[in-house]
């Protein structure tokens, strides 16, 4: 099966920094560009200008996956009725500057046709492409970045900004050089910015077009009121604003089917109203294929609202799916999805979706209760739980086999995979958990069983789990709690929906909770949260973390911590790839040693389904957190034959 | 007659009050709101940094004490009919309501229908023909319509239509007619899908009213006025259905009103499995995000029909049976 196909040859990739210098890539083609017979049609009718004029004078060539492809088909994909905007977003919604290339190894042009950054890693400079143009036709320039950015300055609309965009000595500076360049500066070097520009959350700066939005604006068009009133869902000009202009990873971007963007599907309806998404080819896509064609290749996509994720399973064995790996990519869909893949006629992708930890105990660090605080900080404590915990076990029980049972950690795809990270403190070894609970103070036990704690009664700690992800962690938690108890702790377990989870240790008032982790592979550098207190995805040490963004805020942690911080100022502080990679393994070394998160399993990866015909989509499909693939590379994706299969 | 009818409206008011104020504070009890599980949601890819937590929280109105947010909803639903915004979908919460309270609406009528036009005959029969080999059938299958969960018959029912009739599963109409016109071909689509959720429904309600009417009709059938009925020589059939169903029929007709919640309530699972185009996953996905405004209006809509529904049903049951009065 092609999903067993080893991962490595493509995902790994040293972080390759782009060139630091000016790039110009293929702007030599032939002046004759191809479209599609739709719009063709549409140009011979005069609705639409010709293909010469909709794209720009040099429009980005993409270099093609497998093959140059062919025009036409519907690309049908199912959603959930609510919150999955990210089905859409990381199918059609990340088109940025800059972006990764399809492997996750580098950096490369996209909306802009080059880019320069300075040596010392404070200074960026975009090209636009000169012509390129919005959805419905009008201009993109350096005003509509401009634009983008008057509105990161307000306080009224942004009072705080994206941390991609901020700095401690204040926002970035964003000037306008000319009509197609743009200029980044900062006061202090900021070596992971052009990798944030090609991850997901790059996206803000090109998703601002001045000629719709300013609109909704008070200093631009001072009669706003009247816009207002006639929405029932905003109060001010403020919120009109902010419901037009709304974040694309949030649901308001894909209810608004009238804001013009630079993807090559714009939706035709909103997300969320119908029971139907259409999103249909954006004839103004600034993407050509190396014999001119004008991309995306495909029609339109489809997303069936559907409410139940079995229901998605049974449209896939029926062939209504023709490509997707979210909700059903799972280990435990395997065998059904592989027994009615004739039916459906479709086969399996490679999904590199490898977190630094699937399933990872994260103790809260930053405990308001002292006697709970003093043990969960102590490293032999964290030592005793990992010895005392069966990983293989729970690997075969919950993940049928799937994963890696080792510490959080950087994955063995990884460029910076260490063995001795990965396999520190794994062995079962209740013994040696219960003599290292002893030697911490925890050696007197009640009648139960169970430790009691320095204040002489039991030593209890909560674990919060959340249903997400099918029920792996409320499985793994009951099992651990069974490991626990062999060594005399006391873990209870309380499950919870995920926003009451996430409420509660996004505040600090957890004992501990299962989450995962990211950095198991080139993210490490963007999103190390693991490895030190730091972001709003994984909350081991809220009170460090929050100390960490704002030393005006929070608790300061003890030194070795403090250290960490300062090793990381090592990779952001630079743009020399080589420096930033010392720096990385330094401060997992350093973590690591510190066992911060008590790791679990690591998974090797999902999978999804395409369609037998479906030609040009990147296998094995790297994804993480921040990287919002396949989006940049959808438009290239084409049906072998110009349509679905029967 | 008119006086009991008056009285009844009277009450009505007070108790569609006092349940959307309920409503409305159940909503709110559970700990967060909306935002939160927005942000929950988002904390995978990266979250929702505290300044647009703040911007959409003051643009949902999030911040105000409850009472005011209740008042402000009320006032809106009585002085223009207008429920409200849903938080998750951006749009009024009438734009999305109707649409799906109809097709709510029109299973529960249809799945009404098919448990009276199963339950009433069946009842009538295992009453008559006591300990017969029919009895036992039909007591047989009303137990096994009684024992199975809707959800799962629900599951088997698809999985048989897709394993051995290839059928496209879920939904009300097949893929190709999604969000196309309606055509006579999409109709006949939409019968040839509609039957599924009616029978999964249907089956525990008409099982329990089948046993209900078995037992009633038990009751009335050596009553002395039916045996002078027969003694005056009536015919059977007419006799049965003049007399003792009359009087059996009582708790059909005096479980209307708590029929259609029950369907609504119930239909939940089995439209979030079968994928319908419902109130039902409307509601849930409501109550799990915290969508208030969406979750309150559907509850309350649903109460208000509770209500009339059961005042239709004490109508209907003093019409029927001569027995009640209206004092």
């Amino acid at each position: 099966m092609s999903k067993q196909r080893n991962l490595k040859s493509v995902l790994i990739g040293s972080v390759a920094m782009a060139s630091l210098t000016m790039l110009h890539m293929g702007t030599a083609l032939a002046a004759d560009f191809k479209e599609a017979p739709q719009l063709a049609e549409k140009v011979k009718a005069g609705e639409l200008p010709s293909v010469e004029e909709r794209l720009p004078k040099s429009p980005l060539v993409m270099e093609p996956i497998t093959s140059v492809g062919e025009y036409g088909g519907t690309l049908r994909r199912a959603i959930l009725g609510g919150g999955d905007q990210h089905n859409i977003v990381r199918l059609i919604g990340s088109e940025n500057l800059v972006r990764w290339s399809p492997n996750w190894s580098s950096i490369e042009p996209n909306i802009a046709e080059s880019f320069e950054v300075s040596d010392d890693a404070t200074t960026f400079t975009f090209k636009l492409r000169d012509g390129m143009k919005w959805s419905d036709g009008e201009p993109f320039t350096a005003d509509d970045i401009m634009f983008w950015y008057e509105v990161l300055l307000d306080e009224r609309l942004t009072p705080s900004k994206h941390p991609n965009f901020v700095e401690t000595a204040g926002p970035v500076q964003v000037k306008k050089i000319d009509d197609t360049t743009v200029e980044f500066k900062f006061e202090e070097p900021n070596g992971l910015f052009l990798q944030n520009m090609a991850y997901g959350f790059g996206y803000y700066v090109v998703n601002f077009p001045k000629h719709y939005l300013a609109q909704f604006h008070i200093d631009h068009n001072p009669d706003v009121q009247k816009l207002v009133d006639a929405e029932p869902a905003a109060a001010d000009w403020v919120q009109l604003f902010n419901l037009k202009a709304g974040p694309m990873h949030t649901p308001i971007f894909w209810q608004n089917a009238d804001r013009p963007t630079l993807h090559p599907w714009h939706l035709k309806n909103g997300y969320g109203a119908t029971e139907r998404v259409v999103a249909e080819r954006n004839p103004y896509f600034w993407k050509v294929d190396p014999d001119g064609q004008q991309l995306p290749y495909i029609d339109q996509i489809t997303w069936d609202q559907v409410e139940d994720v079995e229901a998605i399973l049974l449209k896939a064995f029926n062939g209504e799916i023709d490509y997707m790996a979210r909700h059903i990519g799972r280990p435990v869909n395997l065998a059904a999805l592989t027994d009615n893949k004739d039916r459906g006629k479709y086969d399996f992708y490679q999904v590199g979706d490898i977190p630094g930890s699937q399933t990872a105990l994260m103790f809260n660090l930053n405990n308001a209760d002292p006697v709970k605080n003093e043990i969960v900080n102590n490293l032999d404590f964290r030592k005793a739980v990992s010895h005392a915990v069966d990983r293989e076990a729970i690997n075969d029980i919950v993940y049928l086999g799937a994963g890696n049972p080792v510490q959080t950690a950087p994955h063995p795809l990884s460029p910076f995979y260490n063995e001795e990270w990965a396999k520190h403190s794994t062995s079962y070894d209740p013994e040696k958990a219960g003599a290292l609970l002893d030697s911490i103070g925890l050696d007197k036990k009640d009648e139960d069983g169970f430790r009691l704690g320095p204040d002489g009664e039991r030593f209890t700690l909560v674990f919060l789990v959340a249903d997400v992800f099918g029920w792996q962690y409320p499985d793994v938690m009951e099992l651990v709690a069974g490991y626990a108890k062999d060594v005399g702790l006391d873990f209870q377990v309380r499950a919870s929906d995920r926003s009451r989870l996430f409420e509660i240790v996004s505040s600090g008032e957890h004992d501990a909770y299962l989450w995962n982790c990211p950095g198991g592979l080139v993210d490490a550098y963007a999103n190390p949260d693991c490895y030190l207190p730091r972001g709003q995805a994984v909350f081991w040490a809220p009170k460090w973390a929050a100390w960490g963004a704002d030393p005006s805020t929070g608790t300061e942690p003890p030194e070795e911590i403090k250290e960490l911080f300062e090793i990381y100022r090592g990779v952001t502080s630079t743009a020399d790839p080589a420096k930033q990679e010392e720096s990385l393994v330094k401060l997992i070394d350093s973590a690591s040693k510190q066992l911060l998160t008590v790791g679990l399993i690591q998974s090797n990866g999902a999978f999804g389904i395409a369609r037998n015909n479906l030609r040009n989509h990147v296998d094995p499909m790297p994804i993480a957190g921040q990287l919002w693939t396949p989006a940049p590379y959808t438009s290239q994706f084409y049906f072998e034959g110009g349509d679905n299969l029967p | 007659m008119f006086g009991f009818l008056y009285r009844r409206l009277l009450y009505m008011i007070p108790t569609v009050f006092l349940i959307s104020v309920v409503t409305f504070v159940i909503i709110q009890l559970p700990p967060g709101d909306y935002l939160d599980t927005l942000a929950a949601e988002l904390s995978d890819s990266g979250g929702l940094d505290e300044g647009t937590m703040q911007a959409l929280r003051d643009q949902y109105g999030l911040g105000q004490p409850m009472y005011v947010q209740y008042l402000k909803w009320m006032s809106q639903i009585l002085f223009h009919g207008n429920f409200g915004i849903s938080f998750e979908k951006n749009i009024p919460v009438n734009d999305i309501i109707w649409d799906k309270l109809g097709w709510t609406f029109a299973i529960s009528l249809m799945t009404l229908l098919f448990i009276w036009m199963t339950a009433l005959p069946i009842g009538i029969y295992s009453a008559v023909r006591k300990y017969s080999a029919g009895d036992y059938i039909a007591t047989f299958f009303g137990f096994i319509g009684l024992a199975v969960p809707n959800f799962l018959l629900a599951l088997v029912m698809m999985y048989v239509a897709f394993k051995y009739f290839g059928q496209s599963v879920g939904g009300l109409v097949s893929p190709q007619y999604l969000g196309e016109p309606w055509t006579f071909d999409k109709f006949l689509d939409l019968l040839a899908h509609i039957w599924m959720p009616i029978v999964v429904v249907g089956t525990s309600g008409a099982a329990a009213l089948i046993r209900i009417m078995r037992a009633n009709l038990l009751d009335e059938l050596y009553r002395p006025y039916v045996v002078t009925a027969r003694a005056k020589g009536m015919s059977e059939f007419q006799l049965l259905l003049k007399y003792p169903v009359r009087v059996a029929l009582n708790p059909f007709v005096s479980t209307i009103g708590w029929i259609l919640p029950t369907l609504v309530s119930g239909e939940i699972i089995v439209a979030v499995v079968m994928n319908l185009p419902t109130t039902g996953p409307l509601l849930l996905r409501a109550l799990l995000v915290q969508d208030m405004y969406l979750a309150g209006s559907l509850i309350l809509l649903v109460s208000i029909l509770t209500v009339i529904g059961t005042l239709v049903s004490d109508l209907l049951l003093a019409w029927i049976d001569p027995r009640i009065r209206y004092q």
